[in-house]
């Protein structure tokens, strides 16, 4: 009874204010808790139709999907999750986990090794982590200035000097990878396929040449389009033309 | 005299040796009779006795006896006599009617004494069609090919079966199997050919030991009585499921037969031959059920056991070896049990257990003991609990799994004298953690701060706007800043270099008031002049200026000791004489000089 006054106050009420959508949020968190999958991804996804979004909200979301065995629904959103918060160890793990239901089996091409350690650093935080990093630096880069113009002491002066020179390549660097987190949650180019089977030809038309067979769940890149048809290229560097209606946006 | 003695108590002793024999009567009769046939009831006494007491036998005739018979054999080996006798009174008797019968003891009195025989049993069976017409038949037409000297026996002569004790078992319990010949009492066999013995495929196998010598023993099979031996026992162990059948097997016996003479001349010896005949057994199936699916821990044992331990020591040091022995006694396939698993804490260094076992096969089965041995070698001091060790088997008597345990030992482990830190590194031995399922991970429950969908503190204006304030306070604050420092320094500088000239501006109205005579504004207007200088030369305010301090500020910049003496002089004098006004014109115009002498000096020593 108490379900479902609370499922038609979530329906009747458009305007969630926030403090209604961590009540919400813990309630899902509770239905899932005692194994109650289709009520948690249900009230989880009326958080999402709010208009709000989170990583732990993705990840949540993602393993009443997967517990429901709708896996590719769960690649897509722990996908989704780790957008948000690519440093997120668990979201990875149950990628993982969830990937293993992907029939398709791509190798991945190799990344130049500046490129992985320039990923791989980037990963270690959030978009918004990495401003926040380049900001308080930058804060920190003006007080060391600050004590190196003014400094009587010239041992302060010295070290504020040296140690505004590292805090100034600290604000860069970061500054640059928040740019970086920031252009790939942007970059919506990313897609799952949805469909079971898809065929993927040759040219934008049905009637183009068959290349290649792939299956739901893999994780695809949108690279050219034409009206309904899109050109994805595979991990493995394989390209093809499949339509929309097969491929959901992550 | 003693010698005499002694040879009394050799005769006596020998006497009683022979007195001191046990005295026995024993019946014997065949075990297996048919009806209207004689045969023999024998007893037989190792004494000589009187008065035989006949059991009661009125199922059968007796038509003749007793007839009696007696031996005696005296032995003498290194000196030593042995006696022995043998008396026997044989009847001879004639079974009235089919059945089986139970013959009672008969007794005998020896030196007064009663004794009694054994019973026995004898199966009448029905009266035999004569034998000999059939064999003769045979031997008709052996006399056609009697070259080849091969005889054809007809089944109901002689056969060789497989009998197996069980039928219908479980996997792995035992059967065990007898192959039989049965041959007409009045066959005679010469011996054996080609022995083919079943092989008993499927199953694992242990003979058990018969004598060499086969040994005939009467025996009704399908009412007729056979001569029958026991070529060979096994104990078989099925070791599938499912209908196993044990193929046929053949052996070749030598019969000898009588042949008779062709003619007159014919040699009188040569009238008995010996022929060979193939005999061939009917196969036997044996059902095999599947044991119901076992428990944990089976150790494949399918029989009736029985478990005992025994720990070697109870107290031990480190390193030194300790013993478990299992005692798995029983019978049943012993030598297909595994050993049961010690679960020992990680203390331990664990060899792998040493199993021995001791299997004898009767006709029982395959009984006997198999001992494991634990050995292992506690790592560190302390008092260790050994686990129990639980056998688990199959009884099929009862068709269910039956378990035992050990009882739990306790071990005291004393610290040894050896190397111990070297020898744990070299066992020390690691173990993959084992995955047993996998899944994904749990939800995260922390508290979340949800945020619209596409917003991102990167690129908001809080995010530039941070930047573009922090900037901007930065300059603002350099600039200010820089311009409030660059003013300070001047009038720093400024105070200093007109410092002298304020000093002498005042002492220049003190020399008004000199001239006026007012001397309290006089010596006011020279301690102004001081204070104001001392204040501008040491950058101090005049309100924190005091005696102290400023000979503290004199003293950093390096003043004269007898400068700063004079200075304090002036200073006293003047403060005196303000508050005690006295003295002239002239002290004053001193004063005035003392002052200005000071200034200079002090405008001097003073460096910036």
């Amino acid at each position: 009874m108490k379900r479902y006054i609370f499922l038609v106050l979530i329906l009747f009420s458009r305007n969630l204010q926030a403090a209604d959508l961590k009540a919400v949020m813990e309630q899902a968190n509770k239905a899932y808790t005692s194994q109650d999958f289709s009520k948690a991804r249900e009230l989880y996804e009326q958080i999402l139709g709010a208009g709000k979004e989170s990583a732990i909200l993705y990840f949540n979301l993602g393993n009443a999907c997967f517990k429901q065995n709708d896996h590719i629904k769960a690649i897509l959103y722990y996908e989704r999750a780790k957008r948000l918060a690519p440093q997120n160890e668990d979201i990875d793990f149950n990628l993982k986990i969830a990937n293993q239901f992907v029939v398709d089996n791509i190798e991945q091409l190799p990344r130049p090794f500046f490129s992985r350690w320039w990923g791989n650093l980037a990963d270690h935080s959030s978009a918004d982590g990495w401003a926040k990093s380049s900001m308080l630096f930058f804060i920190l880069f003006l007080v060391l200035l600050g004590s190196y113009f003014f400094s009587r002491s010239l041992r302060i002066r010295k070290l504020a000097f040296y140690a505004s020179v590292f805090a100034g390549a600290v604000v860069v660097i970061s500054f640059l990878l928040a740019a970086r987190q920031y252009n790939c949650i942007k970059d919506r180019s990313s897609a799952l396929i949805q469909c079971p089977r898809v065929t993927v030809k040759s040219a934008p038309s049905s009637t183009g040449t068959d290349l290649f067979l792939i299956h739901e769940g893999l994780k695809v890149k949108i690279t050219d389009q034409l009206e309904k048809w899109r050109e994805i290229e595979l991990a493995d560097g394989n390209k093809g033309w499949v339509t929309d209606s097969c491929l959901v946006r992550i | 005299m003693l010698k005499k003695i002694v040879l009394y108590i050799g005769f006596l002793v020998t006497g009683l040796q022979v007195c001191g024999q046990e005295t026995r009567l024993e019946m014997s009769a065949p075990n297996a009779v048919s009806a209207g046939d004689q045969f023999r009831l024998t007893f037989n006494i190792n004494q000589k006795g009187e008065n035989l007491t006949l059991p009661d036998l009125s199922n059968f005739d007796v038509l003749m006896g007793p007839s009696y018979s007696s031996s005696t054999s005296i032995q003498i080996i290194n000196g030593k006599t042995s006696q022995s006798s043998e008396y026997s009174y044989t009847y001879i008797l004639r079974a009235k009617q089919e059945g089986t019968f139970n013959i009672r003891p008969g007794s005998i009195e020896v030196n007064g004494k009663i004794y009694q025989s054994n019973s026995l049993t004898i199966q009448v069976v029905k009266g035999q069609p004569q034998t000999q017409a059939s064999q003769q038949s045979g031997q008709q037409a052996e006399d056609e090919n009697a070259d080849i000297q091969s005889a054809t026996v007809s089944h109901s002569e002689m056969f060789i079966r497989l009998e197996l004790s069980k039928q219908q078992v479980f996997k792995g319990q035992q059967i065990i199997a007898t192959v039989k010949l049965y041959a007409n009492p009045n066959m005679p066999l010469a011996g054996f050919e080609e022995v083919n013995l079943p092989t008993y495929e499927g199953f694992y196998t242990q003979d058990i030991d018969i004598p060499q010598q086969i040994n005939f023993k009467r025996e009704v099979y399908h009412d007729k009585i056979y001569q029958v031996g026991v070529l060979k026992k096994t104990v078989i162990f099925p070791q599938q499921t499912g209908a196993i059948t044990i193929k046929p097997f053949s052996i070749t016996v030598l019969v000898q037969q009588r042949v008779r003479q062709r003619s007159f001349f014919d040699d009188f010896f040569a009238g008995v031959q010996t022929a060979r005949a193939k005999l061939t057994s009917d196969p036997v199936t044996v059902s095999v059920r599947d044991l119901p699916s076992p428990p944990a821990g089976f150790s494949g044992g399918v029989g009736d056991f029985k478990l005992t331990s025994e720990l070697s020591q109870n107290e031990v040091t480190t390193n030194d070896a300790v013993t478990l022995k299992l005692n798995i006694s029983g019978t049943g396939n012993i030598r297909l049990i595994q050993s049961p698993k010690l679960n020992l804490a990680g203390d331990f260094e664990v060899y792998d257990p040493n199993a021995t076992d001791n299997v004898k096969a009767t006709d029982g089965g395959l009984s006997g003991t198999k001992t494991i041995e634990y050995l292992f070698q506690p790592r560190y001091e302390g008092t260790y609990k050994i686990p129990s060790i639980q056998f688990v088997w199959f009884n099929p008597s009862t068709g269910q799994y039956q378990n035992q345990s050990t009882q739990e030992y306790e071990l005291k482990v004393l610290k040894g004298t050896g190397n111990q830190s070297a020898e744990v590194i070299r066992s020390v031995r690691k173990q993959d953690v084992q995955l047993i399922g996998q899944d994904i991970r749990f939800i995260n429950q922390d508290e979340i701060s949800l945020k619209s969908k596409g917003y991102s503190f990167y690129g908001s204006p809080l995010f530039w706007l941070v930047y573009l304030l922090g900037s901007v306070a930065f300059a603002v604050f350099f600039v200010v800043y820089r311009k409030k420092l660059a003013e300070n320094a001047n009038i720093a500088l400024v105070r200093n270099k007109k410092a002298n000239r304020v000093a002498r501006k005042h002492l220049k109205t003190a020399a008004v008031y000199l001239s006026k005579q007012q001397s309290e504004a006089f010596y006011d207007s020279v301690l102004k002049a001081f204070w104001g200088y001392l204040s501008d030369k040491l950058s101090i305010p005049v309100a924190d200026l005091k005696r102290e301090t400023a000979i503290e500020g004199l003293e950093a910049r390096n003043v004269e000791p007898g400068l700063i003496q004079e200075f304090l002089s002036i200073l006293d004098q003047c403060e005196f004489i303000r508050f005690a006004p006295a003295g002239g014109n002239v002290a004053m115009q001193e004063m005035y000089d003392k002052a200005e002498g000071v200034i200079s000096k002090m405008e001097k020593q003073i460096k910036r």
